[in-house]
């Protein structure tokens, strides 16, 4: 029992103690915050105004020219294109948001907990924003190989 | 005071690094394919630049009279915008790099430098959809 050795404990685990935010690093993170919140305000109010363009904006130019059915196929091509980058944007820009309140909170009132919080949301944030980029690169990479067949096929 | 001051500290715990170490992680990869892209889009202007002015003076019909002035504007207006762009994943990179450094070192000065960058990189962020959000306004009010 006596010769029962301890296991020495996890030295990242350690690290993470002698970490500290200190006054300048709560300034900062705080402002980064205060930034990361007028960036999600912005984008929320973007896609408010890209959606109104869409339903309500007119298309003088393109209905006069191209006519009425090309016109109509064009507007609801856009209203869907606008539907589908506010959900994904709205979603996105929820957890800078969230990242933005609780982080702002828990500088504030010296919570680690909420500012765990906040950087939980940072992370998820970075995260679907990558998972996106990748789905967009595999779409990228699709398109050039069907591209480059259809090249091969057609000499 | 001071005293007092400096032990009334909020500590990283176990949780928050874990969580960081994550976001870093993350943050990286953005900022790598970023940089990437950045890359791949100022060749390509280097190499249909030439084209891309005949078309905008195409659209602008007037902005050929201009002649060599033309080319020089949009040359430096497409600078001046991947500079920007370039601050931004510059600084995305620099957090990763340095929170990184910071929490496995226990680098309190490099923990900081990387909260820092993490300011910058919102701040430039904000001020783009700030300037994002004016263009859309206008384009509402010439719509209706």
């Amino acid at each position: 029992m006596e010769n029962e050795q301890i296991p020495p404990a996890s030295p990242s685990l350690d690290n993470f103690f002698n970490i500290s935010f200190d006054t300048a690093t709560r300034a900062q993170v705080r402002q980064a915050a205060v930034w990361a919140k007028i960036c999600a305000l912005c984008a929320f109010a973007g896609y408010a105004i890209a959606l109104i363009v869409a339903f309500f904006g007119r298309l003088s130019n393109l209905t006069d020219i191209e006519g009425a059915q090309l016109g109509a196929s064009f507007r609801s091509g856009s209203i869907l294109g606008a539907i589908l980058s506010a959900v994904i944007g709205v979603f996105i820009n929820y957890f800078l948001y969230r990242f933005a309140v609780s982080t702002i909170k828990g500088i504030d009132a010296m919570d680690n907990v909420a500012t765990n919080d906040g950087f939980n949301h940072l992370r998820r944030y970075f995260r679907i924003l990558g998972i996106l980029i990748i789905i967009a690169l595999c779409f990228l990479v699709l398109g050039i190989g069907f591209g480059i067949m259809a090249g091969v096929n057609r000499y | 005071m001071e005293n007092d001051q400096s032990l009334i500290q909020m500590q990283l715990d176990y949780d928050g690094g874990h969580i960081l170490h994550e976001t870093v992680r993350w943050s990286r990869f953005l900022s790598i394919v970023g940089i990437v892209a950045l890359c791949f889009c100022l060749l390509m202007f280097a190499l249909v630049g030439t084209a891309l002015l005949g078309v905008i003076s195409k659209l602008a019909p007037g902005i050929e009279e201009l002649g060599g002035l033309a080319a020089g504007i949009l040359i430096v207006v497409v600078l001046v915008f991947f500079a920007i762009l370039g601050v931004l994943v510059y600084m995305l990179y620099r957090f990763s790099t340095l929170t990184r450094r910071g929490i496995d070192h226990q680098d309190q000065t490099a923990f900081a430098a990387g909260m820092k960058c993490l300011k910058t990189y919102f701040l430039v962020s904000g001020i783009l959809a700030i300037l994002g959000l004016l263009f859309n306004i206008m384009s509402l009010a010439k719509l209706f």
